[in-house]
């Protein structure tokens, strides 16, 4: 392979592949002769010559970078190869060359659906629907990114259209289905829609994974394992089938059996050893066995081969940017010079639960949501969206935040009015309110990262901010995979980074402008539950309600990584769990210190 | 550098002459170079402490100058000068014992005497701060310096009539701020005008003007016509106090006068006692208009039913007293431990910052970001159900308005907060909270918390 072969493993060069001058590239009509080579290249491929249509679509790209054909089956041998970043790369050039290409358009959403970049997942999955409005399949990929995007009453609807236009009761479908009702915590009818899938195709793996994912969320551990049990007859070399048993043995505390289940399945996996998921599982079970060094070396391999696999790594450049023209933009002086959008009294009004991931925003959400009138909005994409849409909405030629500029024309004055509205006007979309709620709430984490344009839009919306040891929150980021905050907790170093950021940003908010801000303590959640609850709703303005205090009796699924602390009784086994793990958090302490002292917390000695 | 072979004591007379000139960089460079051949020379020490202290780096200031006793136990100078820089670097026990000596080593020493009545005022030994005022006026009897601190210290202790006398040495002090430009015109005596305009000048900080604002009517009984210079900060207050006065901010803008009276020397011609101030509170309120807008704005951001605590940590950093007047938002957490209750900011500044660090248990309300002008925070005084601050213009506003406020003091408060006592004859709205010689506001600040839980 030459000197500048591209990064991304395509076996291309670069200056073919990714890096590629749009300049360079020859006319279509003066490549027509290589043709053939691209039908060679296909029949050597589907003849199982792999080598041969390798070699030829290279030959072809060199000369032709833009020939659909060989860029097609070029995709599919990475693909097959694993080798899922050249892949994909090659599948972007494809849909950018032929943005009507319905297949490869279906391929890219489905593959940015499997990388959990669910923002350009739904780009093209509209687009899907856009090239083929009566194409199931095209809504089905609506389907699926609207329900792991946190949207699932629109997910819900693509679905069923789906079903609608398919025309009869496709059983994937209706497991897909009811993964999206199971989404939105409607177990019961989600358990019926997998009786009728699995009694129409008994066998699909992915159908009874999902069920007994279903189950074991619900809390049915003994269906949940049964259900496991007649998967593994199915797919007896499917690891998804022991990952699956081995968290709901962890979730029945039976540790050592999930573990010895795991390491039994590292052989089953290419190079002998445990794909990321895994090895975060294992690593939490250890945890909780008390098997912290080893925990941790498992925690940090699940890191690295995420990120080795993924090509995922902390956008930090971006991160810069981002914070440095935030703090640029939202100062006093300048605040000062802006309206407010004004305060809808017709409609439930938002309570903005934040926190970096994994600081117990799921825990307060729950707690605040097992309220009569607070309805749980889970992690709502919005605020993120409106950054996107800023622009448009107030006709500015510049991005957000500057965009807000345009509130200084006297025909944009109620720019901040319609934004709030969209954002309404999604909220009910998404199926969030509930009859008797006058609230409900956003836990988006890292939304605190729009605290300036939150207080805009909502000026008198209760700002919950959930404060925990900066040192748990990095060990709890190192223990589960999440893809927010561009990334950052693909590694130790850049978690912490990014959270110290993200944290001089707040402070950079709260010194700038009022705000019906509240810290509030996961560790005081933990020590006295009833008095912190009682703030945190006299904060919101409700009465206190005493089944808030039995958060882990809301049936309520919460669709995050927390899902199974918040469903056990408050426990105060992760408050200081970072004292197990100094050792491994040595190189972040020194660049949390400031942090730590500041929110009035130990530092461990070294 | 090349050694000069120049004698030291010349050196010594060049770089102090360079220190006197402010030339400091070329002090620095000079004592460095002679400390090269005499690195222990006291001479060479004290003068190395001086630069760097004028240089901002006291640390190092107070090393060297203790270099310099070590090296010449009994130079008065050297004592005389250490007390200044531990007195500003808060080391109190220290600062009194060197001013002591000082003394005794140069009984004769005006300025010795003077640092230590300082100090003295420092420890609250008013006693002894009035003594060593005294026999510094002794030897120098046209001392500013003394003057003043004499003046600080009767005040304090409510000797008013001697003390308005001395406190007029104030615009005399070498460096402090001249009052007006030069004029041939006379300071007003009291005594009533006739057509002359007498020219009111609000000196001194926003607190001054505020305090003694409440003197223009009774000036204005005496003289048919006053007008009234200012800063634009203040103006809309003094507009309220002295309707139909003619207000400028810029000297080229005033009319021709008389005579002229910084509001600061109205106490003296009133001849103003402590069993006289004039407390016609309130004298000055908040626009309605005003009021209403702040009042829907914290409905907005105060959960209902949530009593309401302003509060103000710092003054002006460039007052000579801030090291000890201010504190920090870190040593309000007690307030922030009371249950259904908000604190609100109305903190100005660089100390403001601190909102944005701030993690106590109660929603810190940082309005000091929103806060324009003082018609803006008296319309928010209006809305809160108390107010606690160091002694800053915010708590001279909150009593002139007859607002509730607690007003947390130094252990050595500025003279106007008198001796002793938890109330204000200047405002009768407002309770004093004083340091004890701990000189520590979070016990303040607690028992405060405990009271209003």
């Amino acid at each position: 392979m030459s000197q500048d072969a591209c990064a991304c493993g395509s076996g291309l060069r670069a200056a073919r592949c990714c890096a590629i001058d749009r300049a360079s590239i020859p006319r279509a009509e003066t490549t027509q002769h290589l043709i053939p080579v691209v039908e060679r290249a296909l029949a050597a491929h589907r003849a199982g010559d792999t080598a041969t249509a390798e070699r030829l679509c290279l030959d072809v790209l060199e000369l032709a970078p833009d020939r659909p054909g060989a860029l097609s089956v070029l995709y599919e041998i990475r693909r097959a190869q694993g080798n899922l970043r050249a892949a994909e790369a090659l599948l972007r050039r494809v849909v950018a060359l032929d943005p009507n290409n319905f297949s490869a358009t279906n391929e890219l959403v489905l593959a940015l659906l499997a990388k959990g970049d669910l923002a350009e997942g739904e780009v093209h999955a509209r687009n899907a629907v856009r090239i083929a409005p009566e194409n199931p399949q095209a809504h089905n990929l609506m389907g699926m990114i609207m329900t792991e995007a946190q949207r699932p009453a629109v997910g819900e609807y693509h679905y069923r259209r789906t079903l609608e236009l398919a025309g009869h009761r496709d059983a994937i479908l209706l497991a897909n289905l009811a993964w999206c009702l199971k989404n939105q915590g409607r177990m019961a009818e989600s358990r019926a829609l997998y009786e009728e899938s699995v009694a129409a195709a008994p066998e699909i793996r992915q159908t009874l994974l999902g069920w007994a994912r279903m189950e074991e969320a619900d809390r049915n551990f003994d269906a949940a394992m049964a259900i496991l049990d007649r998967l593994a007859v199915v797919a007896p070399e499917d690891p998804n089938v022991d990952l699956t048993r081995a968290i709901v043995l962890g979730r029945m505390r039976r540790y050592d059996a999930a573990v010895a289940l795991l390491d039994s399945l590292a052989s089953r996996f290419e190079g002998g050893r445990l794909g990321p998921n895994e090895l975060l599982e294992k690593g939490r079970l250890l945890d909780q066995m008390g098997r912290h060094d080893e925990a941790f070396t498992a925690f940090l391999e699940g890191k690295t081969l995420a990120r080795d696999l993924s090509g995922n790594a902390y956008l930090d450049e971006q991160a810069a940017v981002m914070v440095a023209r935030l703090r640029g933009f939202f100062t006093a002086e300048r605040l000062r010079t802006l309206p407010r959008a004004g305060v809808r009294t017709d409609v439930p009004q938002p309570v903005f639960i934040l926190g970096f991931p994994r600081s117990g925003t799921t825990l307060v959400e729950q707690t605040l949501s097992a309220h009569s009138r607070i309805a749980a909005g889970d992690e709502l994409p919005l605020i993120h969206d409106i950054t996107g849409i800023m622009p448009r909405m107030l006709a500015s030629p510049m991005p957000y935040p500057e965009a807000l500029a345009e509130l200084w024309m006297g025909d944009r004055r109620e720019g901040l009015d319609d934004l709030r509205d969209w954002y309404l006007q999604k909220v009910r979309h998404m199926g969030v309110l509930r009859p008797g709620a006058d609230f409900f709430t956003d836990k988006m984490p890292l939304n605190e990262t729009h605290l300036g344009l939150i207080a805009l839009l909502f000026p008198g919306a209760p700002l919950i901010h959930v404060i925990r040891h900066p040192l748990d929150i990095m060990v709890s980021a190192m223990s589960n995979h999440f893809t927010h905050g561009l990334y950052c907790a693909s590694a130790l170093e850049t978690a912490a980074r990014h959270y110290v950021r993200v944290m001089e940003l707040v402070g950079h908010y709260r010194s700038q402008m009022a705000l019906r801000y509240l810290p509030l303590r996961y560790e005081d959640m933990v020590e006295d539950q009833e008095a912190t609850v009682r703030a945190a709703l006299d904060f919101v303005g409700v009465e206190f309600e005493p089944q808030c205090l039995r958060f882990h009796e809301n049936r309520r699924y919460a669709r995050t990584a927390s899902y199974a602390q918040v469903s056990e009784r408050l426990y105060d086994r992760s408050k200081f769990r970072h004292l197990k793990y100094l050792r491994h958090l040595a190189p972040v302490i020194p660049v949390l210190r400031p942090l730590i002292e500041q929110l009035g917390y130990e530092v461990p000695a070294a | 550098m090349i050694s000069v072979p120049v004698p030291l004591g010349e050196v010594l007379a060049i770089a102090a002459e360079f220190e006197r000139g402010g030339r400091l960089e070329e002090a620095a460079r000079l004592i460095a170079h002679a400390r090269g051949v005499a690195p222990e020379q006291p001479d060479l020490l004290h003068l190395a402490g001086i630069v760097a202290f004028r240089q901002k780096r006291p640390e190092e200031a107070l090393a060297l100058l203790e270099g310099a006793i070590a090296g010449s136990p009994d130079n008065a100078l050297f004592h005389r000068n250490i007390c200044e820089v531990y007195r500003l670097a808060g080391r109190l026990g220290d600062a009194l014992a060197a001013g002591q000596r000082a003394v005794s080593l140069a009984p004769g020493d005006a300025l010795a005497l003077q640092n230590l009545a300082i100090i003295q005022y420092e420890h609250l030994d008013i006693a002894g701060s009035v003594a060593s005022a005294r026999r510094a006026l002794a030897l120098d009897p046209a001392s500013p310096g003394a003057h003043f601190e004499l003046a600080e210290a009767l005040l304090l202790r409510g000797e008013m009539a001697e003390g308005w006398e001395e406190y007029e040495w104030r615009y005399r002090i070498a460096g402090a701020p001249q009052l007006m430009p030069p004029s041939d015109k006379p300071q007003w005596d009291g005594a009533a005008m006739g057509d002359g305009t007498v020219l009111l000048i609000a000196d001194q900080g926003f607190g001054d003007v505020i305090q003694f604002a409440r003197y223009i009517p009774w000036a204005r009984e005496r003289c048919s016509r006053v007008a009234i210079a200012c800063s634009v900060e203040v103006a809309p207050l003094l507009r309220q106090i002295a309707p139909g006065v003619p207000i400028f901010q810029a000297w080229r803008e005033c009319p021709a006068f008389a005579a002229y009276c910084p509001l600061s020397g109205l106490p003296r011609l009133h001849g103003t006692r402590v069993e006289s101030i004039p407390a016609p509170v309130p004298y000055l309120r908040a626009r309605p208009e005003r009021v209403a807008a702040w009042r829907a704005r914290l409905d907005a951001l105060v959960p209902a039913g949530f009593r309401r605590i302003g509060v103000v940590w710092a003054g002006r950093p460039t007052h000579n007293n801030d090291r000890n007047r201010s504190t920090t938002l870190a040593r309000f957490a007690p307030l922030a431990r009371l249950a259904s209750t908000a604190l609100i900011s109305l903190q100005k500044g660089e100390a403001a910052e601190q909102a944005g660090r701030f993690f106590g248990r109660a929603p810190l309300i940082n309005l000091g970001a929103e806060i324009v002008d003082y018609d803006d925070t008296m319309a928010i005084l209006d809305v809160l159900d108390l107010l606690v601050t160091v002694d800053t213009s915010v708590g001279h506003l909150a009593g002139a308005m007859g607002r509730p406020a607690c007003v947390l003091l130094p252990h050595a408060p500025d003279w106007r907060w008198l001796l002793g006592r938890a109330d204000s004859p200047w405002y009768p709205s407002l309770r004093l909270l004083r340091q004890d010689d701990r000189r520590d506001f979070g016990p303040l600040i607690a028992g405060l918390a405990a009271e209003l839980a």
